[in-house]
């Protein structure tokens, strides 16, 4: 090693230094286990005996032989393919709301980003669970009101339904996304369409909605890969079940059923793999229609 | 900062990174050459038993300064799912708390250790009667020491009875009797129970006409004729059909939530579970309720005293004896089991229910007493759910929900389950 090369390793030192919890925890907790469970997925493991290879079974057997499996991919595809565009519009219609200048909108837009700061939260979904439930507020006042109270999680129709109002609700971190996209427009193209005579509707297709588009990207990627992985709320409201009559069982929910309830780590670990092609498809599917629907200022208007 | 600076920091590093992954491992407790003996104990439950849990461990270590004891406690979820990345590396606690569905797993894979030689030298089992105690032999090995018993029973509360127009229940009543009141009840717009969990009713309506639900290696179903199945699952079903019991929409929306189930709210006379069940029921009801026999006909070929829970001692752990010495502490200290209160289920030492009883709540006071009536009349226990148990549950589970929600034939589950039932348990097969 000559005399340079050892200086500058000795000057990297202090980044390989900093850098190194990051790399070893990466390792260690991220990279080392994502190899081990791609092994396991092509084997049968219980946790107690060593894992038995087993090649393609557990695919076999998730493709052609689980129906449970099946519903639950249906059961997720419904929530994500319904939840996530609910949820971005009214993110984004809260958004134009709270964009506005009126005195109290600091407060208002604290308000709002709250429900998503607990959002993940096991607290909210007890909560939820608890308004909707036999003798909750929702059934209180529809009594009151004179209407037959609702098994809203008791009935196998309405409770994904209710997931996916749930997931909707905790619109706040999408919207404070959008609310920054809209700050970013400029008041002058807003003002040049009033003197042209534009409409407020007209306005919102041809400027607001353009020049949000990249935002638009960028939100729809990461909550459709985070509707994907959703867990908790299916696990707390339905109780690890996924019921009634499977009517919740997320994929994450059957994954962690299969892997801690029933033992099976290997087909569990299977199911996570081909969970991760599906996501890499789909986001893979955003990214090349997005040149046809978003904008970039910067390409000058392609 | 110089080179011997940077040495430092790396170092640290190192160390940091090591112990995240050392905290863990505890593997290191045994006895040290001061005779200080560590032991370790998980177990899972609410928080009266953490909280009385501890005390009965400070009044061991109280007793025995010599010894140190850490606990690991969790909710039943989570425990299991601690538990069973510790056994897959050889570190399961000194002792642990087994559930009756997870023993013949954990034991079969070699973590548990065989108590028999323990008996009568360690652990004192003297006045314990041997169908008690036989149900911690699994492969004919004594994996596990109940904690207490339990056997089924009706909890229900008597005025609500009287009210839908009944009675009392009768003395030895059985299946058919018991639908007719069910029927009485609905009529009288009382729900008469909130139904029964699929698997636990299913096996003892079995075990009365001399079947069970696994059979004894574990490697499928212990009943052949389907008839059973349809009968008692039909019957169910049309219960819930005409109000006897609550719709399945009802069940599924309280379900895990005592304060809102039809007895608190006067709108159901009872319950069908386990006794150890009873004083937490009887709490939140806060009216005076009862406890009744399983329905016959063959009650007695049905119930069976089933541990509450185990006691086991991990295959290894370096501190077998002071574990043994601890569980028998548990089971025959008179001053620990009146902190336990019967808890864990109606004590297994005779002499220590003697000596408890008086210590004991007025509801605790009713099961002692209803355990105490069934223990002659019951049978042995049917051998603990073989591996992949859960798995048969959840399918069971699943198919009786669909025929209640009316989706499925009780015919059809009664097939479906069969094949998937054996599926699951051949795996079990030598």
């Amino acid at each position: 090693m000559s005399l340079r090369n050892h200086q500058s390793l000795r000057a990297n030192m202090t980044g390989y230094a900093f850098i190194s919890p990051f790399i070893v925890g990466f390792l260690a907790f991220t990279l080392i286990p994502m190899f081990i469970s791609l092994y396991l997925s092509f084997t049968s493991y219980n946790l107690f005996t060593p894992p038995k290879w087993i090649g393609l079974g557990n695919f076999e057997k998730m493709f052609t032989a689980d129906p449970k499996y099946w519903n639950s991919i249906r059961v997720t595809f419904t929530y994500v393919l319904v939840g996530v565009p609910l949820r971005l519009i009214f993110a984004l219609f809260v958004a134009m709301i709270l964009n506005t200048k009126s005195r109290m909108v600091g407060t208002y837009r604290t308000m709002y980003y709250l429900p998503s700061i607990i959002g993940g939260s096991v607290a909210v979904s007890i909560m939820w669970r608890n308004i909707f439930s036999n003798e909750g507020i929702v059934n209180s006042l529809l009594l009151a009101l004179g209407a037959t109270p609702v098994k809203w999680f008791g009935d196998p129709n309405a409770s994904l339904a209710m997931l996916i109002t749930l997931s909707v609700w905790q619109f706040g971190s999408s919207m404070l996304i959008f609310l920054a996209g809209l700050k970013n427009i400029s008041v002058e193209m807003y003002e040049a369409s009033s003197v042209d005579g534009a409409s407020p509707v007209r306005k919102f297709f041809s400027i607001t909605l353009p020049l949000l588009s990249p935002i638009i990207l960028f939100n729809l990627i990461m909550q459709t890969i985070s509707a994907f992985m959703t867990f908790v709320p299916a696990y707390v409201i339905s109780k690890g079940e996924g019921g009634p009559m499977d009517g919740t069982m997320l994929h994450s929910l059957y994954l962690f059923r299969q892997a801690f309830m029933f033992s099976n780590m290997g087909y569990a670990a299977a199911m996570a793999w081909v969970m991760l092609i599906m996501i890499a498809i789909l986001t893979a599917i955003l990214f090349i229609t997005s040149k046809y629907w978003v904008f970039y200022e910067t390409e000058k208007g392609r | 900062m110089g080179k011997k600076g940077w040495f430092l920091v790396m170092a640290m590093l190192l160390v940091l990174t090591t112990a995240c992954s050392g905290a863990n491992s505890g593997g290191n407790s045994g006895t040290s050459a001061d005779g200080k003996v560590k032991l370790r104990i998980a177990w899972w439950g609410s928080d009266t038993r953490h909280e009385y849990t501890q005390k009965v461990v400070d009044l061991y270590k109280q007793k025995n300064p010599n010894v140190t004891i850490d606990v690991e406690y969790a909710s039943f979820d989570d425990y299991w799912k601690k538990l069973a990345p510790q056994a897959a590396a050889n570190q399961l606690p000194d002792i642990v708390q087994m559930d009756i569905s997870y023993i013949s797993q954990y034991a079969k894979n070699g973590q548990l250790e065989d108590l028999a030689p323990y008996l009568n030298q360690k652990i004192q089992v003297a006045d314990v009667t041997e169908n008690v105690l036989k149900t911690g032999v699994i492969a004919g090995k004594q994996y596990g020491i109940p904690t207490g018993v339990n056997v089924l029973g009706f909890q229900y509360d008597p005025a609500l009875l009287k009210k839908a127009g009944i009675d009392k229940i009768p003395d030895n009543w059985t299946w058919d009797q018991y639908k007719e009141l069910a029927l009485k009840a609905a009529s009288n717009k009382v729900h008469f129970d909130s139904s029964m969990v699929a698997d636990i009713f299913f096996h003892y309506y079995l075990r009365t006409h001399g079947k069970s639900l696994y059979n004894a290696e574990g490697t499928g179903l212990g009943y052949d004729d389907d008839k059973l199945f349809v009968d008692f699952f039909s019957s169910m079903a049309d219960l819930i059909k005409k109000e006897a019991t609550p719709s399945p929409e009802v069940m599924n929306q309280t379900k895990g939530i005592i304060e809102e189930s039809d007895i608190v709210k006067e709108k159901g006379i009872g319950v069908w579970q386990w006794s150890n069940q009873y004083v937490g029921l009887q709490q939140v009801v806060n009216r005076p309720m009862a406890l009744a026999p399983m329905f016959g006909p063959n009650m007695e070929k049905g119930i069976y005293m089933q541990p509450t829970m185990y006691w086991a001692v991990a295959s290894h752990s370096q501190v077998k004896d002071e574990a043994a010495k601890f569980i028998d502490f548990w089971m025959n200290d008179v001053e620990a089991n009146k902190l336990i209160k019967g808890e864990r289920g109606v004590p297994i030492s005779a002499k220590i229910k003697e000596a408890v009883a008086a210590e004991l709540s007025e509801p605790t006071k009713q099961v002692f007493d209803f355990v105490a009536s069934m223990e002659p009349k019951a049978s042995p226990m049917s051998p603990p759910p073989p591996v992949g148990s859960p798995e048969v549950i959840a399918t069971l589970t699943d198919y009786i929900e669909q025929v209640n929600f009316g989706q499925m034939t009780a015919e059809d589950a009664a097939v479906k389950f069969r094949a998937d039932a054996n599926t699951i348990l051949a795996n079990n097969k030598q």
